[in-house]
């Protein structure tokens, strides 16, 4: 694994119940990139997502997520807010504060400075005022800046988004572009985002990973998203 | 009011049945909380039946060895609760290994489990008149005569069983609500379940063994459905249906005393008069109030 990578996949294969989804898989992501993650439905990219994070096991194949320092890599991970049940009576500002609780174990209570830290995420991305309203009755793109405002607010290495403007407003979905871009740009996080849309990629990414027949392919925007390489990945998918 | 202080008197006859309806009343909801937020309603119906038929194995073992004259001693009582406890718990890790091993089919699962808990505490006690009896009486949930014993079991255990359920909320909420964080944040997720199912367990399970099943399940799902629709927090959640739980067991004993009515069906009707209101309540709220202003 070299110095510029996050994460280096080896020979990966991902899947569920050990039939696998995708195979082969072997690439870098690397340090201060922001990586889009492209694919048909049921190509494998939350499944991916969900290997690289931990949540289910590869079907073959290994990974190594490594921090630059040499420790554990610090991932903030923002879902897909539909996996969040709305029965549940959370703040905007307790949802956020989640993303201590890594740092404050069993029979810890979050105290004042954690507090402040959370207060300062929700800022960040502008959800300050949003702190007391009920998470659940926020509009898309408001639990979608909570939701980074949490990611946040562990100080990540490695911010990982799976499809953050599917379902919610052209204006709200150009709000999150424009956070996203921030936080690459000014904060040099690295990021990898799931996103069905094209202009996004264009927009946000400066490397992608477009999963298609099981396989992954890697490559620049400008490379990947060309009319004629659109085309073949399109003709390759329908075929 | 004559009957309160009647009712809540320290001499009073049915001191125990009032002080063990209290308990569960204010107790046995914020277990049930974790139950309705995850979304596991029928778990809460079949888990106390099958702690019962535990229960039915242990009152009918001395037919299984031939004796059917057998008195029905303390020995016994100590042998129901284990059998409450081992039923609960094992059906708890069978339906969360079918749950892994095989997609889909949880309800279906939960249901047969449950009519065949029932089916098979009946068929237990058929050949045993008196033991049919006390467990229909606890199915019914009779609880006129609670031993200084059973109050003392139950007051100790949800002593610890609240402490940890309250120290550990953190962790627990957590899992419960994104399992997904909880793993990126290098928690051990199949550890707090186990921890929050042995602490429902548990909790079922006593509280079937003091009460039945029929009251478990009523404080365990209604003071917590009825909190939620005004409930604005977890905290107020908690609170909200420990107060309704409680209020509703004090009313319940209060109303089946004064009309000489079963204790546990009176409670459950309680409860669900008191959830009825709650819902036109909070729908002539909502009337008064006005349309919400939608989130932008």
């Amino acid at each position: 694994m070299s110095d510029e990578a996050v994460i280096k996949l080896s020979d990966l294969a991902i899947g569920y119940d050990r039939r696998a989804l995708a195979s082969g898989l072997g690439f870098e992501l690397k340090r201060g990139a922001f990586t889009g993650l492209l694919g048909s439905n049921g190509s494998g990219k939350t499944t991916l997502i969900k290997t690289l994070l931990g949540i289910i096991p590869p079907v073959a194949g290994s990974f190594v997520a490594r921090s630059p320092g040499g420790g554990k890599l610090r991932i903030g991970h923002v879902p897909q807010r539909e996996s969040l049940d709305p029965v549940y009576l959370f703040s905007a500002f307790e949802v956020a504060q989640m993303g201590l609780y890594g740092e404050f174990g069993p029979l810890r209570r979050l105290n004042a400075d954690a507090k402040e830290r959370v207060a300062k995420a929700l800022d960040h991305v502008g959800a300050a005022e949003l702190a007391p309203r009920r998470f659940s009755e926020l509009s898309g793109g408001q639990m979608q800046r909570v939701l980074i405002a949490r990611a946040l607010v562990c100080d990540p290495e490695l911010l990982v988004l799976d499809e953050p403007t599917a379902g919610i407003d052209a204006d709200a979905a150009k709000a999150v572009g424009e956070l996203l871009a921030g936080l690459h740009k000014k904060a040099g996080i690295s990021i990898l985002m799931v996103n069905h849309e094209l202009h996004w990629m264009r927009q946000l990414a400066t490397d992608l990973v477009w999963l298609r027949d099981g396989k992954a392919v890697q490559g620049g925007v400008d490379e990947l998203l060309s009319p004629e390489r659109i085309e073949q990945m399109l003709q390759l998918q329908m075929s | 009011m004559e009957l309160l202080r009647e009712i809540l008197d320290p001499e009073f006859l049915l001191r125990n049945s009032v002080h063990v309806s209290l308990l569960i009343g204010f107790v046995v909801p914020l277990f049930g909380i974790f139950l309705v937020m995850r979304r596991m309603v029928f778990l809460g119906v079949a888990l106390p039946h099958i702690s019962a038929s535990g229960i039915a194995l242990a009152l009918s073992m001395h037919v299984w060895f031939g004796d059917y004259d057998a008195m029905h001693g303390a020995n016994e009582r100590v042998l129901a609760l284990v059998g409450a406890i081992a039923f609960a718990g094992a059906a708890l890790v069978i339906l969360a290994v079918l749950e892994r091993r095989s997609q889909g089919g949880t309800e279906g699962r939960i249901g047969a489990a449950y009519v065949i808990a029932t089916a098979t505490s009946i068929l237990l006690l058929a050949k045993c008149p008196q033991a049919e009896r006390g467990w229909l009486s606890l199915l019914k949930g009779e609880i006129i005569a609670v031993m200084d014993e059973d109050l003392w079991l139950g007051g100790c255990s949800f002593a610890v069983l609240t402490t940890l359920l309250l120290l550990f909320r953190k962790e627990l909420l957590l899992v419960s609500y994104d399992r997904a964080l909880a793993v990126v944040l290098g928690k051990r997720v199949a550890a707090w379940d186990v921890l929050l199912f042995a602490l429902i367990g548990l909790s079922i399970s006593i509280s079937v063994f003091i009460v039945g099943p029929l009251i478990t399940f009523g404080f365990m799902l209604m003071p917590p459905m009825t909190a939620r629709l005004f409930a604005r927090s977890m905290r107020q959640l908690a609170i909200l249906a420990s107060l309704t739980g409680g209020a509703g067991a004090l009313a319940g004993f209060c109303a089946a005393y004064h009309w000489d009515l079963p204790i546990g069906p009176t409670h459950i009707v309680v409860l669900a008069g008191v959830y009825l209101l709650a819902v036109c309540g909070r729908t002539a709220f909502g009337m008064f109030r006005g349309p919400v202003a939608s989130a932008s």
